[in-house]
């Protein structure tokens, strides 16, 4: 059955307005959670505040259960459904500028858009940065291609690199996920926060 | 119980049940039984030993001969250009490309038309296009091309177009028949459309 | 303690739904730097349309019978705006302001915001994603670009938060 709109199953041209109805969403339930604050997200880093985590793991596992389930109930073809493909160098670097980017600005893309929205002008300087950003990505391209292509493996899966089924490792991210749960409870009563 | 126990719960438990369950990746089955049902009613799959002779002499490219029997009797004797493809295998891997595809009408034959359709069966319903059956399998091959009986003199004209043509195939197939130089164009054998494969869109995705 | 903001388990199964709908309707996960991207693309095309065309990176965007604006992320992104805003205006949380930690300024805060968004445009390209598009989304379909982004954002900001603590406690 699904995915919908690759099967054909709904018009390619319903696609934007499903994107903008889902982006709704995602907006909604990212400010519910308090991912508008910059200082709630860092507080992730200090202990204070472990939101970012609790949500972002759930929200992981929800969508990795869901679409197990999905795919064994025969609603959901997986070989349809886009798996980033891995470049392992562009990843890990990428990923600690990002973290670097995270802890400065307090803010990731997608979390500054939904917190521009409610008006706060440090998520908008940090858009800004964003735009910035990728000018210099876009300019320093020649230089940087052939490390941005490097250590190509593909849509790579992480169950098929350790061999086990991909029931057995969501499994294993839940049991991770809820002992990372339990310290960050621990980290909140320890380092108690006002609310803001 | 508060919602975080609840969440817990739930997590553990779909986690447990999805560790055991079989892996699902994809759904085999493409077409469902309704719509099997349909398509053996309406007997497209066949494609008749004339036709089948009029593409092989004038040496369609996009002619694929499958031959779903043993090795053994692929050994002993098989249609021009065919490709042995045993029903036991016709799932593997390495015959991927050649069943599911969308550039040539492959053929599938046995001796009779049982195995042949069986494979067919399998084919379809995995949702494959131009996959067809050879209509009385290897048999009716012999007994219609290889050598055929001259029909009786009250037959209609056609049916005298039709030995002609299947004198002729048998002689350039190198059958029993005598060898006559009627040109077979007599009978065009009409050509079921090759459906283009529909190309599994990579849905396009990333930051 | 009571908090104003949702149940973070609760939203963050409500997350994982909306991501799930969005592979089961389009086939492909959230994201948002990539709408940013498709914005500078198209800035950049205006300013200067022959800059544009002869480079590698914008080539990949810009040209005939290509429009980066009209992206599934763009709208996306849009849709975050509207969601973001009706959360808010929801729960009372819509004003303009500077949120920062009372020990430092507004200034500081602004400087610190415009460095970190610059990193993050810059890794989300190189990384091919952030953290919704890579880490998240990669998660979820089990990729292994995901969780090495996952913990490289985290495991850095982490590492660094020593550094950065003055700003936030």
């Amino acid at each position: 059955m699904g995915p919908l709109v690759p099967q054909e199953i709904i018009g390619a041209n319903w696609n934007l307005f499903i994107a903008f109805a889902i982006g709704v969403g995602f907006g909604f339930v990212l400010e519910q959670a308090g991912f508008s604050s910059s200082r709630k997200l860092a507080g992730m880093f200090y202990g204070y505040d472990t939101v970012v985590l609790k949500v972002f793991f759930t929200g992981a596992i929800t969508a990795m259960l869901g679409l197990l389930f999905f795919s064994l109930f025969g609603w959901i073809d997986l070989n349809l459904v886009y798996v980033n493909p891995t470049f392992l160098g562009s990843a890990i670097v990428g990923g600690i500028i990002m973290g670097a980017g995270f802890i400065m600005g307090g803010f990731c893309p997608g979390t500054s858009v939904c917190a521009a929205a409610i008006g706060k002008v440090d998520a908008m300087v940090f858009i800004g940065g964003i735009f910035l950003g990728v000018f210099f990505f876009a300019e320093g391209y020649p230089l940087l291609k052939d490390f941005y292509m490097s250590g190509s493996y593909g849509p790579l899966k992480l169950h098929e690199v350790l061999g086990i089924s991909s029931g057995v490792l969501v499994l294993l991210v839940i049991i991770a996920a809820l002992g990372m749960f339990k310290l960050g409870e621990m980290a909140e009563k320890k380092w108690p926060r006002e609310e803001y | 119980m508060t919602i975080r126990n609840i969440v817990f719960l739930g997590m553990v438990f779909l986690g447990v049940v999805i560790a055991m369950v079989p892996e699902n990746t994809t759904k085999p089955y493409k077409l469902t039984a309704e719509e099997m049902v349909i398509e053996v009613q309406s007997a497209a799959e066949m494609v008749s030993a004339d036709n089948v002779a009029h593409w092989l002499i004038s040496k369609d490219p996009s002619l694929q001969l499958i031959d779903v029997r043993s090795p053994d009797e692929f050994q002993k004797y098989h249609l021009e250009n065919a490709i042995n493809i045993p029903l036991s295998v016709i799932l593997e891997d390495e015959y991927r490309d050649i069943v599911d595809q969308g550039v040539k009408m492959n053929v599938l034959y046995s001796n009779g038309t049982l195995d042949s359709h069986k494979g067919w069966m399998i084919l379809r319903q995995l949702g494959f296009e131009n996959n067809y059956v050879l209509q009385g399998g290897l048999n009716y091959w012999f007994d219609t091309i290889m050598n055929p009986q001259a029909p009786s003199v009250y037959s209609a004209d056609e049916e005298f177009a039709k030995y002609d043509f299947r004198k002729a195939a048998s002689g350039a197939l190198g059958g029993g028949g005598a060898v006559t130089l009627t040109a077979p164009a007599k009978t065009k054998a009409k050509k079921p459309p090759i459906i283009r494969k529909k190309k599994k869109k990579a849905p396009e995705g990333g930051c | 303690m009571k908090t104003k903001y949702m149940n973070p388990y609760l939203a963050g199964v409500l997350l994982g739904l909306v991501l799930l709908m969005a592979f089961f309707f389009s086939g492909r996960g959230l994201g948002a730097s990539g709408a940013m991207k498709s914005v500078m693309v198209t800035a950049v095309d205006v300013v200067a349309p022959e800059h544009t065309a002869n480079s590698d990176f914008y080539g990949k965007y810009v040209g005939e019978g290509k429009s980066p604006m009209k992206a599934w992320l763009v709208f996306e992104v849009l849709g975050v705006l509207v969601g973001g805003f009706l959360s808010g205006a929801l729960s009372g949380r819509l004003n303009w302001k500077i949120e920062h930690f009372p020990g430092i300024s507004s200034n500081r805060r602004l400087v610190f915001a415009a460095l970190g968004g610059i990193l993050f445009g810059f890794g989300a390209q190189l990384g091919r994603g952030c953290t919704s598009g890579s880490a998240l989304t990669g998660m979820a379909v089990l990729s292994v670009g995901g969780f090495v982004t996952m913990a490289a954002i985290f495991g850095t900001a982490f590492a660094l938060a020593y550094f950065f603590r003055k700003n936030w406690i």
